[in-house]
């Protein structure tokens, strides 16, 4: 009796012609190998960036939030645009590693492990903002809800800010629990095959005395199925409750019903955008294309096609609602303040749509799906969209307040919120290109448990079952049902 | 274990004489309604009649329609496991053309027959007198109402029934290769094109369309989706009967406890998207305050649906999420009868009070019309999907992916 069976039909999972060890040797290899130019080269641009984005925040915390364009109406302006993004990437890597797990698609093996890592680090870019925003940043702390000597002074429940205070954190430390355990079984095999004492010291450390005994592996699997149980809401609290932070207020575009899914399918849209970037370049960098194959960028272009789609069911849903509410601050902010092309911002709106809702339909299309360049290019596409969306929400619905006399000025960054959010491009991929280096980009053990079932090579051995009559099949194959 | 497959499926006796009763009792209670009610020249027998059947009529399409949006949906997933049991929604999806026909005769009766006291925005003096009115007037009117109605029907059944043909290639003969990539790409194309007309229709315009412009001056952008949410784990539920129906009768010996177990986690999960979606649209409105909005909530929490408002919530979320939640519970064919015919009744008392919450806002009328005409659509629900059923083979034996839906472990 076999437990799984696979249809000839599906592309293999895993190209070439692999076994256990080869399987090793090809994700072990860079983590051995010393850092090629470009590696060095990508770091130290990261680095660059992330010290620039730390002079930039000290600007800020030095001579205080007067050194961003901030004013009277646009009280959020880069700021929360940047953290809705960056939170909003950090929702690939746990729909990969959760929900992916619970609909059983065995191509999220291929990805998971930089989904998640990339996660992880896209909230803690995200992070920066919120803290840094509240201006006097020392007093951080006072976001956490512990009986303290400030007197009345304490959180506010009934504030969605909070509850984003709460989200992200269960978020962050749940999604870094997962990624850290799936990555026990590999430290270990890295820890194996070192080959200096001290290399052999940290990854011994790092895989906590991994022994790969049944009872570890028994132990790990029922741990993986109960984080997937855990994560799974949780990837739809954290931009739920993002959305809230807008969706609870009375203000025009803001205050409407359908905010929380559709910035739940928002969120994935953009995660899967900024997988399919840097899987292609870790793809091609790290020479993966046999485990990164054309099918599971093929699989994460139909995730993009599918949510941007519902993106734009919603996109078109607010806007009729706009007119169809009859409430003409709503319409003013949809129709002149958003949907009017030649309003102060609707280049952002118009910009929005054209890279979240028509460029991806070109991915109805297969050769489109698999072409590697178009996926590229798209990826960035859909990240700037989605840049854009946060920025059409915050903004435009600001700008132009109830009354005319306080209509702002136009608004427009200065250089230090511009270096803020670079500087967090630089956080992001300076952790990223640590993790590349030292880390298995893909999770070996989890690669090896799909390769019998969805290995080019063992597929090509069973490939007589497929012509095998219903009956003869169900006779050899299903007996102790 | 099994020389051959049962691929014939006989109606039993007694679920004919069942349906029939069923239908029988139905059509009692649907000419006393229209005698009593429909004609009376009281606005609210009126109301109380045609409302009802408008929410019974509307929820079983859009449930019916869901065995088709389900089945697109795995369709485009490229799934495997559903195979062995495909015939059984792709038999309920048969029922859209007939109760979307109904559904059609009903509004269309209510609309061509200005039926202002259900759709206020056809009442032409008050329209003129309110400029909220006036203002929608270019989505809220007769005549769009019945293009737009007879398009979404139409298309839903047209497109649902290309699938379904599509589907009786897997029982000619086996498939190479070459063959298969082939069948898969053309159930892909058509798979998507239902599901674009899905978006365009249940997912946003119908919805607002049929039931919440009843309430003419109210909106919610999440109404769609929510309604969706509703017919969608509804159709979850009845494809769950259908199977366990079959099984019992000694059909589907390729579909078991491991099928059944997906299908269970589809309703428990779908019930808590729901539920997901209920509390957003809710705790926005309550939260925000605005006295546009909170309209819709008013009477339906603290007037006469109270008790309505807090079972809806009771039966579609905390029984799925304490009984549904185990692993036994959803591997266990007696449970997942009870919790789905609990979860269909869940959201059609969700469609009640969507309906009639908004038609009759000072009283409950729910008595032996609504409980009568239930009656007439799952007398009719029965009795048709059994004859489609029983009109094609019951596995599409040839299907490129049927073997991995036999060696099904969760």
């Amino acid at each position: 009796m076999h437990l799984k069976y696979e249809s000839q039909l599906r592309e293999p999972l895993v190209d070439g012609d692999k076994d256990y060890h080869q399987v090793t040797e090809d994700i072990v290899r860079p983590i051995e190998a010393k850092p090629t130019r470009l590696w060095y080269i990508g770091f130290y641009i990261a680095a660059a960036l992330l010290l620039f984005g730390v002079y930039s925040v000290y600007r800020e915390v030095t001579y205080g939030i007067g050194q961003w364009n901030l004013n009277k109406t646009v009280g959020w302006g880069w700021d929360i645009t940047n953290f809705v993004w960056w939170v909003g990437i950090g929702h690939a890597g746990t729909l990969i590693s959760a929900i992916l797990l619970l609909f059983r698609q065995g191509w999220r093996t291929g990805v998971n492990r930089a989904a998640e890592a990339m996660t992880i680090f896209a909230v803690m870019c995200a992070g920066q903002f919120p803290i840094f925003h509240m201006g006097r940043v020392w007093m951080a702390f006072f976001v956490l809800p512990y009986p303290n000597t400030r007197g009345p002074l304490w959180v506010n429940f009934n504030s969605p800010l909070l509850w984003d205070v709460f989200a992200i954190s269960t978020y962050f430390t749940v999604s870094l629990l997962f990624w850290y355990s799936g990555l026990l079984p590999d430290f270990a095999t890295v820890r194996d095959r070192a080959f200096t004492k001290l290399r052999k010291r940290l990854y011994g450390i790092a895989s906590f005395g991994w022994t790969g005994s049944t009872k570890h592996w028994q132990r790990h699997e029922s741990l993986s199925l109960v984080l997937a149980g855990l994560s799974t809401p949780l990837v739809l609290s954290v931009h739920t409750i993002v959305s809230f932070d807008f969706a609870t207020s009375v203000i025009p575009g803001w205050h409407t019903t359908i905010f929380p899914p559709y910035f739940v399918a928002g969120a994935v849209f953009s995660g899967f955008a900024m997988v399919q970037t840097l899987m292609i370049i870790v793809r091609k960098v790290f020479q993966m294309d046999d485990y990164i194959t054309l099918g599971h960028i093929e699989a994460m272009n139909k995730v993009i096609v599918l949510t941007g789609s519902i993106v734009g069911v919603a996109y078109l849903t607010e806007l009729f609602m706009g007119w169809y509410s009859q409430n003409k601050y709503e319409g003013y902010t949809f129709w002149y303040s958003r949907a009017y092309l030649f309003s102060p911002y609707g280049w952002s709106y118009w910009g929005m749509m054209a890279c979240n809702v028509i460029s991806p339909q070109i991915f109805w299309f297969r050769k489109m799906r698999r072409n590697l360049f178009v996926t590229f290019f798209m990826s960035i596409i859909v990240n700037i969209g989605m840049w854009f969306e946060r920025f059409v929400i915050i903004v435009t619905s600001l700008y132009r307040d109830y009354l005319p006399s306080s209509w702002s000025v136009y608004y427009s960054p200065t250089i230090w919120e511009i270096g803020f959010y670079a500087g967090t491009f630089g956080l992001f991929f300076v952790c990223f290109f640590l993790f590349a280096k030292y880390f298995p980009v893909i999770a070996i053990a989890e690669i090896k448990y799909v390769l019998k079932t969805s290995g080019e090579n063992y597929k090509s051995k069973v490939g007589h079952i497929e012509e095998q009559p219903l009956e003869a099949f169900v006779h050899e194959h299903a007996h102790h049902h | 274990m099994m020389a051959s497959i049962k691929l014939q499926f006989e109606i039993p006796a007694k679920m004919k004489t069942w349906s029939l009763a069923l239908i029988g009792v139905g059509l009692v209670a649907l000419l006393t309604g229209l005698f009593t009610k429909g004609f009376s020249s009281d606005e609210h027998e009126q109301v109380q009649f045609w409302g009802t059947l408008m929410y019974n009529t509307i929820f079983w399409t859009l449930v019916c329609n869901a065995a088709m949006f389900f089945i697109c949906v795995t369709t485009l997933a490229m799934g495997g496991w559903q195979q062995s049991f495909r015939r059984i929604p792709e038999a309920i999806s048969a029922m859209v053309p007939i109760f979307g026909s109904i559904t059609f005769i009903v509004l269309v009766y209510v609309v061509v027959s200005d039926k202002h006291h259900i759709y206020h925005w056809l009442d032409h003096d008050a329209v003129a007198a309110d400029p909220i009115l006036k203002g929608k007037a270019g989505f809220l009117n007769a005549k769009f109402f019945l293009i737009w109605t007879t398009l979404a029907i139409g298309l839903w059944s047209l497109l649902g029934w290309r699938m379904r043909q599509i589907s009786r290639e897997a029982d000619e003969a086996p498939m190479d290769a070459e063959k298969g990539a082939s069948f898969i790409w053309r159930n892909t194309v058509r798979a998507s094109l239902f599901l674009a007309w899905f978006g365009l229709t249940v997912g946003s315009t119908i919805p607002w369309l049929w039931m919440m412009s009843i309430d003419a001056h109210w909106y919610s952008t999440m109404y769609s989706w929510y309604t969706f949410a509703s017919s969608f784990v509804s159709g979850m539920s009845l494809i769950a009967l259908w199977v366990i129906y079959m099984k019992n009768k000694g059909y589907l010996e390729l579909t078991g406890q491991e099928h059944l177990h997906d299908i269970g986690k589809f309703m428990f999960a779908f019930s808590i998207f729901w539920t997901y979606l209920w509390f957003s649209q809710y705790m926005l409105i309550w939260y925000a305050n605005i006295p546009e909005e909170t309209v819709y909530f008013k009477h339906r929490v603290q007037g006469p649906y109270k008790g309505i408002f807090f079972l809806n919530l009771i039966i579609n979320f905390v029984c799925p999420i304490l009984i549904l939640m185990k692993r036994s519970a959803k591997r266990n064919y007696t449970l997942v009868t009870f919790m789905a015919v609990l979860i269909i009744f869940g959201h059609w008392i969700d469609f009640y009070q969507m309906v009639m919450g908004s038609l009759s806002k000072e009283h409950v009328s729910l008595g032996w019309l609504d409980f009568g005409i239930l009656s007439l659509f799952v007398g009719l629900m029965i009795y048709f999907t059994g004859r489609s059923l029983a009109s094609k083979p019951l596995v599409p034996k040839y299907h490129p992916f049927m073997k991995e839906s036999i060696i099904h472990q969760v």
